[in-house]
């Protein structure tokens, strides 16, 4: 902060500067009356101005409030170098004329956030900067004081031309200036209509003595263009600083209660936190106490060592995203949650603090919540895992057998076979040993290969389910009919799910259903495959019984699926299973 | 009778030699792969390829694809997949339209010394030869209203060894019947399950094979 302390002191000192050297200009000027009272508001609103800018600026650095409110102090003082006698120092002050408006009209707009947030505002406060500066150039340049009817001023240095136009365009100025200070009334009423009761109280101050400002300046510059009396002229002018005197008074009053309003939100968050039940109750309630809509909260989950949100999920703090801050919450020295708010919230530390201390209980409550949920979330994503770990070791298991056992046994038969053919008549007992031997291997062999299968079949993983189920239905006792199978291969997950779904309700439909016959759809179709096996059976099965059926019921739901048994009596049973598969 | 074997297990290409060579084969060439197997393929130009379903880099199902290959490239080369699990999906992929020359055995078949010889020889001599446990998988499929039902017991027995890719002779030996019975019996089945009458062998594998998978 070292810089922008260097910048305050710098400004202050300016300012301070140039409010004497106001001062000197109107004292020892001799072209007007009233001296004493334009001398006093000028510095009021100059020091006014330039000493509640610094504060702003100071307490919201990345705000243009105070830039905007020092720009303000300054023009004002500037402005009354036109008091001069000295024709350069004249020529600042009548450069530098109305743009005290211009800004003035700026900083109104920008209120409180510092930023115009609409284009009818940047356009306003466009047309504003370049009525004061161009047009007033342009003014300037075309118009001789001294010879226009003000006896006591200097000469112009920077005269052109004095022609006509120098009335005109200053005519137009006027009306522009009319124009645009009338539609900044209008705005300023608006807002203030538009502001929530609590932000009312804040804004009123300003928003009043801003708007009766520029009424005045309006009723001044008609009267002025009209020609009536100067005393009235002068005497609105003298209102008009007034009303402007006040301003920088009206904002720091505004801050204050404020600030007020901020506390009793704290204690009303307080007081409604025992009421409130979880869900969106403790943002909403955290959002509006500390008056930031975009209010996030984020909960600390020791095992996962990471921040969730209320669902669950995990979401990342550190580093904040632009404009955001994350100001974390503990709770008895533990860490609960953390308050991710606008950035210029991070200012007021101890405000958020002290709302957050306020909601820790509740923080915790929700934090126990979300931690629940960040659980079942992992649960989940694990079981799957097991599955899949589970499908691929059991490919695994069957591939071995292939490789490994298979392929002994088949060349100890084809020894054995050799063997065999190589006895001749005379070894009746080895010949006829031989011969039992390879008969038990071809058994053994079968056996071992119903095993593999049984494990997983191998044209499952290398042809797909239409080509396994074909072979399921081959081996059924019961007439099985492929009503329909999906024409392409699904994830190898959901394909061995599906296939063990169809080959334990076929087996149940042997062992139990009495069926004349039996029949299988799959369907992938909205993101899912949907199975069904129906037989036409006698129906009355338990979904509870037969630990197969709830093995397979864990390995849907591992995928996030459903499983399903309708059987009523003397009605069939079906098996209906439904598997997300995008 | 020339042959080529392709399996990646050097435990199975040996047997399998000895075994044909007891048989009066001619082994003239090994291959433990794919590309190994289509080289000697078309150097030798063997009457048969004896192929593993599963080879390398895979192991799923490169030896079909390099049975299909040799079938395209090589007509007078006959081809004989083993497998080890019976597959009836593998089996008809292999026959596909045309079931002259091919042959799906199951791996267990090379121990039973007889048979597995005998349908190589078919194979090589452009006859057909499927594995009788596919076959019986296959005739054994419950329907609703099975006109398999309708044949005698004995029409059973030949079917299944018409479908194996037998011919009337070779039914006659294994039966212990006349050849004019086991005509008459073709006829019969023929005619129960409404199927198109086929000259020569391999045909009629195909039109019981059609049968099935009605």
């Amino acid at each position: 902060m070292n810089s922008l302390r260097r910048v305050l002191i710098g400004t202050a000192v300016a300012s301070i500067v140039i409010g004497v050297g106001a001062l000197l200009a109107i004292i020892g000027g001799k072209h007007n009356i009233h001296r004493g009272a334009y001398a006093t508001l000028t510095l009021v609103i100059g020091w006014g101005f330039t000493g509640t800018g610094l504060y702003a600026w100071r307490r919201r650095p990345r705000s243009n409030i105070g830039p905007l409110m020092i720009a303000v102090g300054v023009s004002g003082m500037l402005k009354s170098f036109g008091f001069s006698n000295d024709s350069l120092i004249f020529t600042i002050g009548s450069l530098a004329d109305v743009l005290i408006f211009a800004l003035l009209i700026h900083l109104l707009l920008s209120f409180p956030s510092g930023r115009l947030e609409s284009q009818v505002d940047r356009v306003l406060v466009g047309i504003a900067y370049f009525n004061a500066t161009v047009v007033q150039l342009a003014i300037v340049l075309l118009t001789d004081a001294a010879r226009d009817g003000c006896a006591q001023c200097p000469a112009n240095p920077l005269l052109i031309d004095r022609t006509h136009a120098a009335a005109v365009i200053n005519a137009a100025q006027i009306e522009v200036a009319v124009a645009l200070q009338g539609a900044v009334v209008a705005i300023l009423y608006r807002r203030w209509r538009d502001t929530t009761p609590s932000q009312r109280r804040g804004f009123a101050p300003v928003l009043t003595v801003g708007s009766l400002t520029f009424v005045l300046l309006m009723t001044q510059l008609i009267v002025e263009q009209s020609g009536v009396s100067s005393g009235i002229s002068d005497g609105l002018t003298l209102a008009l600083f007034g009303s402007l005197a006040c301003l920088p008074f009206a904002f720091l009053i505004g801050l204050a209660r404020f600030r007020f309003g901020q506390a009793e939100a704290v204690s009303s968050l307080v007081r409604h936190l025992g009421a409130r039940r979880g869900g969106g109750g403790l943002r909403t309630a955290l959002a509006q106490a500390l008056g930031d809509p975009t209010l996030e909260l984020a909960y600390w989950v020791p095992d996962q060592d990471a921040y969730v949100d209320a669902a669950g999920q995990v979401v990342h703090i550190d580093p904040p995203e632009a404009g955001r801050s994350a100001t974390v919450i503990d709770n008895e020295g533990r860490r609960v949650a953390a308050i991710v708010h606008d950035a210029d919230l991070a200012e007021e530390r101890e405000l958020v603090q002290a709302v957050g201390a306020a909601a820790a209980l509740s923080l915790e409550n929700e934090r126990l919540d979300a931690e629940l949920r960040a659980r079942v979330e992992e649960l989940h994503a694990s079981r799957a895992r097991i599955v899949a770990a589970g499908d691929a070791e059991r490919r695994r298991v069957e591939r071995d057998l292939h490789d490994g056992a298979q392929q002994r046994l088949m060349a100890l038969g084809i020894n054995l076979r050799l063997a065999r053919d190589q006895l001749g008549g005379e070894a009746q007992e080895a010949a006829a040993l031989l011969d039992a031997s390879l008969d038990e291997l071809n058994e053994a062999t079968r056996e071992l290969r119903e095993l593999a299968r049984g494990i997983h079949p191998a044209a499952l993983t290398d042809r797909g389910l239409e080509a396994a189920l074909n072979g399921l239905a081959a081996r059924s006792p019961v007439p099985v009919q492929l009503v329909e199978t999906p024409g392409e291969r699904l994830p190898s997950s959901v394909e061995s799910a599906v296939y063990f779904v169809v080959a334990e309700a076929l087996t149940n439909v042997a062992r139990y259903a009495q069926a004349h016959a039996a029949s299988v759809t799959i369907v992938r179709r909205n993101g899912r495959v949907d199975v069904r096996v129906s037989d036409d059976g006698v129906g009355g099965a338990d979904p509870a019984q037969g630990s197969g059926l709830r093995g397979l019921s864990d390995r849907v739901a591992a995928l996030d699926g459903r499983l399903e048994l309708t059987s009523r009596v003397g009605m069939g049973t079906t098996v209906r299973a439904r598997i997300p598969c995008v | 009778m020339r042959v080529i074997i392709a399996d990646d297990s050097v435990l199975l290409r040996e047997g399998v030699t000895r075994l044909l060579e007891a048989a009066g084969f001619d082994v003239v060439g090994h291959a433990a792969d794919r590309e190994e197997l289509m080289r000697k393929a078309r150097a030798h130009k063997p009457d048969v390829a004896i192929i593993d379903i599963r080879m390398p880099p895979t192991h799923t199902d490169e030896g079909l694809q390099a049975a299909r290959a040799i079938r395209q490239e090589l007509p007078g080369t006959g081809v004989v997949v083993l497998s080890a699990h019976m597959e009836q999906a593998y089996a008809l992929e292999l026959l596909g339209d045309d079931a002259a020359g091919v042959g799906y055995l199951l791996k267990d078949r090379v121990s039973d010394g007889d048979r597995f010889a005998d349908a190589v020889r078919r194979v090589a001599e452009g006859g057909s030869a499927l594995d009788p446990e596919v076959v019986s998988q296959m005739l054994a499929r419950r329907r609703i209203e099975n006109p398999l039902d309708e044949l005698t017991p004995r029409e059973h027995e030949v079917l299944a060894l018409m479908a194996e890719g037998r011919s009337n002779q070779a039914i006659a030996g294994l039966l212990v019947i006349s050849e004019r019975a086991v005509e008459k019996h073709v006829t019969s089945i023929f005619t129960k399950l409404d199927l198109r009458p086929a000259a020569e062998d391999h045909r009629r594998v195909l039109a019981v094979l059609a049968f099935v998978g009605r």
